[in-house]
């Protein structure tokens, strides 16, 4: 594991780091010491993340001997923003928990609870949620315990239970309202509920291969609390209600209560017989990596219910498909689409396909309208999106309730809005997605930008030499320059565009229409450039289904009988093909993977098709489609999955709007050793 | 790639609390091998702390001889220096004749025995100072002599370390649970050693010395930052 700064590195004026601790949920951690030798931990944040500042801030001053102690915030030469904070050496929580794996014995467990209650009824006294309760924010020191990461905590004044934007929790802690957007201080007694269990016996009572799994089980399995002695299974499943208002209210009563019963018992009581150990095993340690591949909640409800299953089918079958054979049958594909005088074919049967589909949703439209409204009621989506983006590996977040004061009153059936975040592909579920929304620096978007657009001068160049090489479509160098100077003002076009906007969201048409004029531009760019090299006229336009044929809309003449492209047609050839995909998804640093061969073939197809809608040269249009395709995948920056930092997700439509929505306390991510 | 000997090579030597049966056929690095040969001076303790990213901090002791006691103001300070209410040179751990064994100025007990004048330490076994400081002692590699000393009271040196190395022959860093110091992410071993009196690593995995490549065997100068693929660590030569 890389960190930034090496030891020796003063980022902070006064301190000098020493070692990296870890790589935490919204940062990296150092242990430093300052000039006259006084040990912190300094956290950087990633991406100068406001909303976790601001949360840090309101927790900066709170003083308890069970939380750790954050000393201050400061800014470096760069801009960047540290946390620094009281550094804890000792064991954690989670390593205890490692060390005991037939879990912890009474005496320790009554201990850490007592420590972990009243650090968190100092929190729930104050208003405020922890949220993010789980074995690895406990630490100890000396013998103290501390609670830590409270950077992820809410606000829980009565009028705002229900109005937070954001879930946060590592999802074996998770409780069922999370699910809903209900954040209580009922969710921390649930996670305690669970710690205990796993304090007891060494096991999460619910566990599985994935988050969904595990989210399903908080939501709707009972907890298998057959390990956990007989006369505490009463007190736990009261803190292990699905129902927040049936549950135990605070984590004081379940402290009085569980103690309470553990005296009573002898220590012949506590000898646990070990239970057997699921197949799928918890991930020896905390890191995103090795946590479950997070999924979308409503996935849980809608697994088999959406989507053609033939497309699924195909998919399945397509992603099973090793790497090498999706480069050979892509290749092939491209081949005889363009070699084969398959384009032809293909633009007219998919003309004929679009004008019957477009029929079919007219006709849907006219008859079938009323069947649609009965069965999905429109208040359903609108007032709780349902949805939980995926934030974090193993934790989940959910996006911000419009009717902030409405109580939830429990489950409900929940649409998917964004599935295709938790989508499973290629067997593995996409966590972090180009829909994701978060917070770039400027000079990091800067500098991705210009890497892309750098690296890009490679890709056209050997994307055009292999176009060259391969197909008979460029005859001479020459084509082959003007072929490569517009797929690269394409790919620049593109990648400008979709990098500027890259972590927000907004209107999907909106983003269509805009790449659209841009396609307008390069069109019009293409179609002079052919005039200056002077090769209009040339037999790379002709586009023999069109000599004869005279279309004209307005005053535009898209095709004016001579069989060769009009500007008009340049023009809305590019225009129409970027508006058409959503380019974005092949240019975002958060894509499922650099080079997507699928995509390329698709947006091959549709240049195909788009060129044989406008009397473009067929051939010369899809193989422009796949070229700008190509070449924006291979330049445009790429994180791969394990290193995307949940961090700079903020789960809101607008980023804007979430950061004015949340009412964050601080989050301290104490330092432990490992 | 650094030299590697076949072990059945080696002159093997019986030792308490470290097995003689090694593996037959096992690969060791030479550094291992020549400085299991290696004679320890008897010169003072070289004293060095290594900030190790991702793992943590550990105090490394090169010598053979390792006072323990509280910290002065003065030169002649113990050599392990533990923030505590014991005796500036309550206990002294010896390593001879491949045995280590400890000799108490001030109450001390080994796993619960009272040590009147010298004790024989085996790997396992818990010192305990003035009653309160209490100190693991194992030797966790079969490959080596050295000790490592954990902290089983909050008593600590004044600098929050992971634990103490008492080496007196090499110091392992790897992957393992039964290397002195375990790096779980770390994809192989590097070993660290005394020779000439300075200290020196070797591995077989590429690493750099303040951002230069370097072969496989080398000496670590104060502050030098060793790096390689997936490890970072910083060593400083304390006195």
């Amino acid at each position: 594991m890389k960190f930034t700064f090496v030891p020796e590195a003063s980022p902070l004026e006064g301190y000098t780091i020493k070692r990296a601790i870890h790589r935490g949920g919204f940062g990296e951690v150092y242990y430093a010491l300052s000039d006259s030798g006084k040990e912190v931990a300094l956290k950087l944040l990633n991406n100068n993340l406001q909303v976790e500042l601001r949360g840090v801030s309101q927790c900066l001053n709170l003083k308890h001997q069970n939380l750790v102690t954050i000393f201050d915030i400061r800014e470096d030469r760069d801009g960047d923003h540290w946390i620094v904070m009281e550094y804890i050496g000792g064991r954690g929580l989670f390593d205890e928990l490692q060390r005991h794996p037939n879990g912890i014995p009474i005496e320790e467990t009554l201990q850490w609870l007592s420590g972990i209650t009243a650090g968190l009824s100092f929190l729930h006294d104050r208003g405020i949620v922890h949220r993010d309760l789980k074995p690895a924010n406990v630490f100890r020191d000396q013998d103290t315990v501390k609670v830590g990461d409270v950077g992820l905590s809410k606000y829980i004044s009565e009028s705002r239970r229900s109005a937070q934007t954001q879930s946060v929790g590592t999802v074996y802690y998770m409780a069922p309202e999370v699910c809903h957007g209900r954040y209580g201080r009922e969710v921390d007694v649930y996670a305690l509920g669970i710690i205990l269990v796993e304090m007891l016996t060494g096991q999460v009572p619910f566990d599985g291969e994935t988050t969904a799994e595990i989210l399903m089980k908080h939501m709707t399995a009972e907890p298998d609390l057959s390990a956990v002695p007989e006369q505490l299974r009463e007190v736990i499943s009261a803190a292990l209600e699905k129902d927040p208002n049936q549950r135990i209210q605070d984590v004081e009563e379940l402290e009085h209560r569980f103690r309470d019963v553990a005296n009573a018992m002898g220590p012949s009581d506590f000898s646990i017989p070990p239970r057997k150990r699921p197949a799928s095993k918890r991930p020896p340690r905390p890191e995103p990596a090795s946590q479950p591949k997070p999924r979308v909640a409503s996935d849980l409800g809608n697994q088999s219910k959406h989507g053609p299953e033939t497309t699924a089918v195909v998919t399945e079958y397509w992603n099973k498909l090793p790497v090498p054979v999706k480069w050979i049958v892509g290749g092939v594909v491209v081949v005889m689409v363009l070699e084969t005088g398959l384009v032809r074919h293909l633009t007219s049967g998919a003309s004929l396909g679009i004008s019957v589909y477009l029929g079919y949703l007219l006709a849907r439209h006219f008859f079938g309208s009323k069947t649609t409204v009965q069965s999905e009621p429109a208040s359903s989506s609108q007032v709780r999106p349902p949805v939980a983006a995926v934030q974090e590996p193993g934790t989940v977040s959910v996006p911000p309730v419009t009717t902030p004061h409405q109580e939830q009153p429990g489950p409900v059936p929940q649409k998917p809005q964004r599935h295709r975040l938790g989508r499973k592909l290629g067997g593995k579920a996409v966590c972090l997605n180009p829909a994701t929304p978060r917070v770039i620096s400027k000079r990091h978007r800067f500098s991705d930008l210009t890497n892309s657009l750098s690296i890009s001068l490679t890709a056209t160049f050997l994307v055009t030499l292999g176009v060259y090489m391969t197909t008979s479509l460029l005859p001479q160098v020459v084509h082959a320059v003007y072929f490569g100077s517009v797929t690269m003002m394409g790919a620049w076009a593109l990648m400008i565009l979709c990098k500027i906007r890259e972590g927000h969201t907004g209107d999907v048409m909106i983003r269509r229409l805009t790449q659209g004029m841009l396609g307008l531009g390069i069109g019009f760019l293409a179609a002079g450039l052919q005039y200056y090299l002077m090769l209009s006229g040339d037999p790379l336009f002709e586009a023999p289904k069109s000599i004869g044929a005279s279309w004209v809309i307005g005053r535009v003449h898209i095709a004016d009988g001579t069989g060769y492209p009009t500007m008009a047609a340049f023009m809305s050839f590019f225009g129409v093909l970027f508006a058409a995909r959503r380019w974005w998804w092949q240019t975002d640093s958060f894509r499922t993977s650099r080079f997507r061969i699928s995509s390329t073939l698709f947006t091959l197809l549709v240049g195909a098709v788009v060129a044989g809608i406008l009397h473009f040269p067929g051939t010369l249009g899809a193989t422009w489609a796949l070229a700008i395709s190509a070449v924006v995948q291979l330049s445009a920056g790429w994180t791969p999955p394990e290193e995307r930092l949940p961090q700079q997700e903020i789960p809101s439509t607008n980023v804007s709007e979430a950061m004015a929505a949340n009412m964050q306390s601080g989050e301290q991510v104490p330092a432990a050793s490992t | 790639m650094p030299q590697f000997i076949k072990h059945s090579n080696l002159r093997t030597r019986s030792r308490v609390g470290v097995p003689s049966a090694w593996a037959p056929g096992r690969i060791l690095p030479a550094a291992v091998a020549t400085l299991r040969d290696l004679v320890v001076s008897n010169s003072p303790v070289k004293s060095y702390i290594m900030w190790i990213d991702g793992v943590g901090a550990w105090q490394l002791y090169a010598g053979s001889s390792f006072s323990i006691g509280a910290p002065t103001f003065e030169s002649s300070s113990a050599d392990v220096t533990l923030l505590a209410n014991i005796s500036r040179r309550h206990a002294t751990l010896h390593y001879e004749s491949d045995h280590w064994r400890v000799t108490a100025d001030h109450l001390t007990t080994v796993s619960g025995r009272t040590v009147d004048s010298a004790v024989g330490l085996r790997s396992g076994d818990q010192l305990c100072l003035a009653d309160r400081v209490k100190l693991g002692f194992r030797v966790p590699s079969k490959l080596s002599s050295s000790a490592v000393i954990d902290f089983e009271s909050n008593h600590r040196p004044a600098h929050t370390v992971d634990g103490i190395i008492l080496m007196v022959d090499h110091c392992l860093l790897g992957p393992r649970c039964d290397q002195h110091i375990c790096c779980p992410d770390w994809p192989d071993i590097v070993v660290l050693y005394v020779q000439h009196g300075s200290l020196y690593c070797r591995s077989s995995l590429p690493l750099n010395v303040d951002g230069k490549l370097v072969s496989a065997s080398f000496p670590l100068k104060h502050g030098a930052v060793v790096d390689g693929e997936g490890l970072r660590f910083r060593i400083e030569e304390i006195r």
